[in-house]
């Protein structure tokens, strides 16, 4: 079997720039719900972006919600911890990506202005999925590190 | 009642990157305890080949191994067995034993036990046994890395988890090694090794694995791409010639694994490539692209 040279059709190459997109995956509130089901009320804990999860007064665990800067943009996530203190699920609720110069115009940016939990936020066009170099997780990962330190010892 | 097909897509930070799962199904919470069992499947595979983590199989292997036989989880086991079956298939090529060289040049951790001279070269059947029992020995001075392979694995597995709790469709996708399967075709956008701000082409895959690498890009540091994380058992100098490659195939394992085998020699390659049914796309350093002959998408012949 030998190799063919490739050349892109020259539609495809028109359409395929900037694969700038963004997901949303899940709302705060469906998220809270997933990572305790058994959960009757989330009682904010007053930052904002904490919530203690609660069976009547019985406390379940902990939900936080945070951002970190992923290549150049935004990644929303939540953090669910255990009454142990443990981290129980890490999930990723907004999702958003470009690279390159586009990023910094406005307009691009106001693109993601005043969407609500059901708007469709993909940007790219048909762009939903992506196979190249890998993008790495490396924010998140510190991030749940840095949550954990802060809050771990409020659900002890 | 009629059923209304939903489509769910989640994502988690698993394996070093985003493992994004999407299905569609009938059911919300059968949904949900599918995606539940198939993220706990890739975060299982994770714990078990985890390079960087102590308590890990590769771990463990790392730090006793060559002192004396390690027992490791069946999916261990069955990684470094289609690994090592590799290895001889590319007389060497494939070698999960050349983490030294990426230790050298910065692209694992280094542990503190592990300061000795340069890396050794050793073929590595002489360097991995595997024992009855599921256990394993190595030579002393060995590093296993799955890195090439054990992300296709986990997707595949995770594949199959969804499978098993009933779901007809679904696309997992860690980081660019996905699979898809059921009566839908997904799209999925190649990106340009060249320039990740575009793409270098759509496909659709369905009932199949595609598994993609590329040399390393990281905007942060340098407009320029720095250096490859594919390393040529031959010269322990990182691949060049060949700047990206996709492979699709009937598993996510094979395809991952193939995908390095390309980037280090395309020629010799294309053989493992007919035996696995799997065809290829890669990027060359001037920009050309060139695919199998069995690829399936808009390949043009101007040869």
């Amino acid at each position: 079997m030998d190799w063919i040279r490739w050349t892109a059709p020259a539609v495809a190459v028109a359409a395929t720039a900037a694969p700038a997109y963004a997901v949303q995956y899940l709302s705060v509130a469906d998220a809270q719900k997933k990572a305790f089901p058994s959960a009757t009320r989330f009682v904010d804990s007053g930052d904002g972006h904490a919530w203690k999860a609660q069976a009547g007064d019985k406390l379940l665990g902990l939900f936080v919600v945070d951002r970190v800067i992923g290549k150049h943009l935004y990644i929303d996530y939540a953090v669910a911890l255990a009454p142990g203190g443990q981290v129980s699920r890490v999930e990723i609720l907004e999702y958003r990506e470009s690279y390159g110069g586009d990023v910094r115009s406005p307009s691009w940016l106001a693109q993601f202005v005043g969407k609500s939990n059901s708007s469709n936020l993909k940007i790219g066009a048909d762009i939903r999925n992506i196979s190249g170099a890998t993008l790495s997780s490396l924010h998140v990962t510190e991030g749940v590190k840095r949550i954990l330190a802060a809050y771990g010892s409020r659900v002890r | 009642m009629a059923h209304a097909c939903v489509s769910v897509r989640r994502a988690r930070p698993l394996l070093g990157t985003f493992d994004e799962i999407s299905v569609c199904g009938d059911d919300q919470s059968r949904i949900d305890r599918a995606l539940d069992a198939a993220f706990d499947t890739v975060a299982k595979v994770h714990g078990l080949m985890s390079f960087h983590q102590a308590d890990s199989d590769v771990g463990r292997l790392n730090r006793e191994a060559a002192t004396r036989p390690v027992s490791v989880h069946p999916w261990t086991f069955q990684v470094l067995q289609t690994a090592l079956a590799l290895h001889d298939r590319t007389a060497g090529l494939f070698d999960i034993t050349i983490a030294p060289v990426l230790q050298d040049r910065g692209l694992l951790p280094r542990s503190r036990s592990d300061r000795g001279p340069g890396p050794r070269r050793i073929a590595m059947a002489e360097t991995v046994a595997l024992l009855a029992d599921r256990r394993i020995r190595v030579r002393g001075g060995t590093t296993i890395d799955l890195g090439g392979i054990a992300k296709g694995f986990a997707v595949d597995r995770a594949a199959d988890a969804l499978k098993s709790h009933d779901i007809a469709c679904g696309l997992v996708n860690a980081g660019g090694d996905l699979f898809a399967f059921g009566k839908h075709s997904h799209s999925v956008h190649i990106r340009d090794p060249r320039d990740p701000r575009r793409c270098l082409c759509r496909v659709d895959v369905a009932e199949e694995a595609m598994a993609s690498t590329g040399i390393g890009f990281d905007p942060l540091r340098s407009v320029r791409t720095s250096g490859s994380a594919i390393i040529d058992p031959r010269s322990l100098q990182p691949v060049d010639r060949i700047i990206g490659a996709t492979v699709r195939a009937a598993s996510c394992m094979i395809a991952d694994a193939l995908t390095k085998i390309v980037m280090i020699d395309p020629t010799g390659a294309s053989l493992l490539l007919d035996h696995h049914n799997a065809s290829a796309m890669m990027v060359l350093a001037d920009g050309e692209a060139r695919v199998t002959p069995n690829w399936k998408g808009a390949a043009s012949l101007a040869a």
